[in-house]
């Protein structure tokens, strides 16, 4: 692998019992890249991300990811019973952060969720958990993100400022991957790549 | 670094519990509806039972209510540790392994659930052991105690060992609540213990070391040391295969 390559997959493949859902995935992602994952319903997409991000084991292939990783599922993963504060300070114990109030109140602004801190995440509406699903993967400063629909329930306003934010990020040299279905965001990427059965092609 | 993050998981998983009011209140809802069900249905008329961790010899004489106490208090206990440990592990389980994906050891995030599970089966057991002075005065009441601790902490175990293999809740809740309903409410009591067919089974149970140590504190002086340690080591073991399985389930997808 090159320095210049922050994350990289060869020929990942993943079944799940008789159904073959990667069969030939390969990426690289690069410093300051933005990448769309896109595909149809149920093409594989998550499955991907998921391997890469290492909470699911593929059944044949090898990566290696050079640096912090971010990742921000579909479903917010986060604590229901414990408020936006209480999740931060949780995830920063995880990363081994110290000055996490700093990072909650930075990540909380530019993502625009400071009046909910105390809640509970019970009570929080589905868009502002999101949110809070995004910022846990944000706050350590990862160097490569991997964001599957990290969008879902943002109102159009959130949801053009996640746009801002992905640039900014990559233009810090932060590489991103973002699974996307929406034929409105190709234009947003500096490379697409299109998962059909199975396969990932990159253009 | 990792005593904080320990603690930090300690500390989180606690809040977490204590918003659950109903459950808290159930906590003391149950031993209490446990006891009075006994109060009503039984009466003083003595009965004579053996204990086998003390051998034939000993036969203890003792009012049935009194016997039906002790022995649902210990039910109680192991009940409601089972199936708090149980829910500690499958509640929030993919967030747990998110939390594994950002550094946190699994080993740790268990310790702080065993920790949140600990102090439960302590405050618990404390409170279901004061409601017997009510009705009668244990021969050895921190013993009687003690005996309740170690139920909780054998049942915790077996609920974090089923937490920990059925991912679903319907079959972590079946696994509890047959074994439970079996043993701690059914065969471990002495009354039908001594009359069992084949004991080697009994014996070989969860809430087998516990009853003892629960029954001979409350009616007789002898020593409880071996059933007391039986339960210890028990419980280690559950706790050391319900550890292990779920690392492996952690680790499942990591490289």
């Amino acid at each position: 692998m090159s320095h210049a390559v922050l994350l990289e997959a060869r020929h990942v493949a993943k079944s799940f019992g008789r159904r073959r859902v990667l069969t030939d995935a390969t990426l690289a992602v690069g410093p300051g890249e933005l990448i769309g994952v896109t595909g149809e319903n149920g093409s594989g997409k998550t499955t991907l991300l998921k391997i890469l991000a290492r909470l699911l084991r593929p059944d044949a292939g090898e990566f290696v990811c050079d640096g912090r990783l971010g990742y921000c599922p579909q479903a917010p993963l986060v604590f229901e019973r414990l408020s936006v504060t209480e999740n931060f300070a949780f995830f920063a114990a995880a990363y081994g952060l110290e000055d996490w109030p700093a990072a909650m109140a930075r990540w909380a602004d530019r993502l625009r969720f400071e009046p909910s801190l105390g809640q509970l995440v019970g009570e929080l509406s589905g868009g502002t958990r999101q949110k809070l699903n995004l910022a846990l993967a944000l706050m350590h400063e990862p160097e490569v993100l991997l964001l599957d629909e990290p969008y879902a329930g943002f109102d159009w306003e959130t949801y053009l400022g996640f746009w801002e934010l992905a640039e900014t990020l990559c233009r810090e040299g932060r590489g991103v991957v973002v699974v996307s279905h929406f034929l409105y965001d190709r234009s947003r990427f500096d490379r697409i790549c299109e998962l059909v059965d199975g396969v990932l092609a990159c253009g | 670094m990792r005593l904080r993050r320990l603690g930090t998981a300690w500390q989180l998983t606690l809040r977490g519990l204590l918003r659950r009011r109903i459950v808290l209140l159930l906590f003391f809802l149950v031993p209490s509806l446990f006891g009075g069900l006994i109060v009503l249905t039984t009466t003083s008329r003595p009965i004579q039972f053996q204990l086998a961790s003390l051998g034939e010899a000993v036969f203890v004489t003792v009012p049935q209510r009194h016997e039906g106490l002790v022995f649902i208090c210990l039910t109680a206990v192991g009940l409601l540790t089972a199936f708090l440990a149980l829910d500690l592990v499958q509640r929030d389980a993919e967030t747990h392994r998110r939390l594994v994906l950002c550094g946190y050891r699994p080993g740790e995030l268990v310790a702080a659930r065993l920790g949140v599970l600990l102090c439960v089966i302590a405050l618990v057991a404390a409170y279901v052991v004061s409601l017997l002075p009510i009705f009668f005065e244990p021969e050895r009441f921190g013993l009687v105690l003690l005996g309740l601790i170690l139920g909780g902490w054998v049942y915790g175990c077996y609920g974090l060992l089923v937490g920990a293999v059925f991912r679903r809740e319907l079959e972590g809740v079946l696994f509890v609540v047959l074994l439970a309903a079996i043993d701690v409410g059914w065969l471990q009591n002495p009354i039908y213990y001594a009359e069992a067919q084949n004991q080697a089974i009994i014996r070989s149970l969860p809430a087998y070391f516990p009853a003892q140590v629960s029954m001979a504190a409350a009616f007789t002086a002898e020593s409880v040391l071996r059933p007391a340690v039986g339960s210890v080591v028990y419980g280690a073991g559950l706790l050391a295969l319900a550890l292990l399985v779920y690392v492996l389930r952690m680790r499942a997808g990591r490289r």
